[in-house]
């Protein structure tokens, strides 16, 4: 059976079971709630899906998206102590967080490529100094005072569920889906992550490949930053704690191999929607909050024994 | 033997340090040919090789194609110029189809800039018919599936699709069982049949001499000889190898004592 239809089976039966338990799950307001919890969760999966087809990984995207939300949230301050309306001082917030989250990308990039750090590595110290960055630029303190009205417009739902900063966010998967699975770039992620050494052979330039990759990992975590200071009214430097795990669990549900070269974004679509879906399920009935990352950790050890045993599977044919 | 060879080397020197690995080698391979390539380990075939491919640029020596020299100076060049390494380890990457492997680096595209899957598939099975390849079922199977034969089969395969002119392969038979050997020589004769200047490199005598219609002997670095095979025995190649002489064939007493390295 197709991977992909197994996986929207398992999302299917995760909605009946939290149902069952309590029906108040099956409702608008839970899946726009799911929703939001899944903007910035599936841009950071389908960041950490290109790395880790290309036989990488990018322990960075939580910290990225922190950094970038708290400072498009300087910066939108600065526009909006200045009396700029607050259109441009949103404009200009998305403008920064992708900046922001670009630069962090390109580091991850220079460290792999010029310093030749293995990615775990390199994405693990651009992680730990954007997390620093962030606290020594706020000092830990949330960053608010940016437009008004950011949070009702980035919470007008449609449909009763669908706000805009979602619709956005489901366009940009969807580009990059197409960008993955139907464009010659796509192509050479998976060739790269499969056999580094077929690919030089090929005449494709690896480095520069995976410039873009890591740049756009950055870019796209950036963005989710951005999401999040839109839902909170304010940036955090400890909003992107620890998300990098949902964002690898979600790519790894998936059915992303972290050996590289297998992995499709429909799968990542999916595998965010299930943890966020299990995230908000298990609150809703009734199990205390702190469960969350054993049960995420969890699903990660389902997921890959899974992966595991069906390769065996396949071998033994 | 009249035609102008499609690739000649004259006086190629190689050295990585002080260790000097290829001194003035000579070596031609003629379109429609098999030539096959041998010597000992640490003769210089690799390296050898690699100056052909433009992996290692040449110290020293011509490099001509067609009648004309041209200089390698990477990948690149000799890709430009038609040359195909098929290495012993195969370059393709196993999570990728066989038309994916056969188009990576040089993928067809729409107008959209979008690939264009059906047409890949279409040449993909164009070339493996051209080769009378009936040993793969779908174009479409991941090469992680396939056999050593078929694997090597599509590495053949993609120097058809690629109209390469001198094809190089690194020991094509070395992994497989009988059967799949023959496959193997057998698309390596069609393949110099297409007009291809093949170029075998092998430690397989049986296999040099049943395909090979010349062949170029390394010992120590130098080229021993490179004779047409009707005019030598198997027993005679082997004491090139690993004398560097045969009577009259070969490098002369002093030098074939390895002095001369």
């Amino acid at each position: 059976m197709d991977q992909t239809a197994l996986l929207f089976l398992v999302l299917v039966a995760m909605v009946v079971v939290f149902t069952v338990i309590n029906p108040i799950f099956f409702s608008s307001a839970v899946f726009a709630n799911i929703l939001q919890d899944w903007g910035p969760i599936v841009l950071m999966a389908t960041a950490q899906t290109l790395v880790i087809v290309s036989g990488g990984i990018d322990l960075s995207v939580g910290a990225a998206l922190g950094l970038s939300g708290v400072v498009s949230a300087l910066a939108m301050r600065e526009l909006t102590a200045s009396g700029q309306s607050a259109w441009s001082a949103m404009l200009l917030g998305v403008l920064v967080a992708g900046a922001v989250g670009l630069a962090v990308g390109l580091v991850n990039g220079v460290l792999i490529n010029r310093v030749k750090l293995v990615p775990f590595i390199a994405t693990l110290c651009t992680m730990g100094a954007a997390l620093g960055l962030s606290l020594v630029l706020t000092g830990g303190t949330p960053v608010a005072g940016g437009p008004a009205g950011s949070i009702q417009f980035s919470s007008k739902t449609y449909l009763g569920m669908f706000t805009v900063p979602i619709i956005v966010v489901t366009v940009i998967v969807v580009a990059a889906g197409l960008y993955l699975h139907k464009t010659r770039f796509g192509r050479w992620t998976y060739a790269i992550g499969s056999n580094q050494f077929a690919a030089r052979g090929a005449g494709i330039n690896v480095e520069s490949h995976l410039y873009k990759i890591y740049a756009l990992s950055g870019l796209l975590s950036g963005l989710a930053g951005m999401f999040v200071y839109l839902r909170l009214g304010s940036g955090s430097a400890s909003s992107g704690v620890g998300q990098e795990l949902s964002a690898i669990a979600a790519a790894v549900i998936g059915g992303t191999s972290l050996l590289g070269g297998v992995g499709r974004l429909a799968g990542t679509v999916i595998g965010a929607f299930i943890i966020t879906g299990v995230l908000s399920g298990l609150i809703i009935i009734g199990v205390q909050a702190n469960w969350q990352r054993v049960v995420i950790a969890a699903l990660i050890a389902v997921a890959v024994g899974a992966q595991g045993l069906s390769n065996e599977s396949l071998r033994a044919k | 033997m009249t035609a102008v060879p499609m690739l000649e080397l004259r006086g190629v020197d190689k050295s990585f340090g002080p260790v000097h690995v290829l001194s003035s080698v000579d070596f031609t391979a003629r379109a429609g040919e098999v030539t096959a390539l041998v010597g000992d380990n640490g003769a210089g075939k690799t390296t050898l090789v690699k100056c052909i491919g433009g992996i290692h640029p040449v110290d020293a020596g011509e490099l001509i194609f067609q009648g004309t020299a041209r200089s390698v100076r990477g990948p690149r060049d000799a890709a430009l110029l038609g040359v195909e390494i098929v290495y012993q380890d195969l370059a393709l990457a196993d999570n990728l189809d066989i038309v994916e492997n056969m188009f990576l680096g040089r993928e067809v595209l729409t107008r959209l800039r979008t690939l264009d899957e059906n047409s890949m598939e279409k040449l993909a099975e164009q070339a493996l018919a051209s080769l009378s390849v009936r040993t793969v079922r779908s174009v479409r199977q991941h090469v992680v599936s396939l056999s050593g034969g078929q694997r090597q089969t599509v590495a053949i395969a993609k120097s058809v699709l690629w109209k390469s002119k001198v094809v190089i392969l690194d020991e094509p038979t070395a992994a497989l069982g009988v059967a799949q050997t023959e496959q193997v020589l057998d698309l390596v004769r069609r393949l110099a049949g297409q007009g291809v200047a093949v170029i075998l490199v092998s430690h397989n005598m049986n296999d040099v001499m049943k395909v090979a219609d010349s062949i170029g002997v390394l010992f120590l670095g130098r080229m021993a000889a490179q004779v047409r095979r009707k005019d030598v025995t198997q027993t005679q190649v082997v004491e090139l190898i690993t004398a560097g002489r045969s009577g009259e064939l070969g490098l002369s007493p002093a030098e074939s004592s390895g002095a001369a390295v």
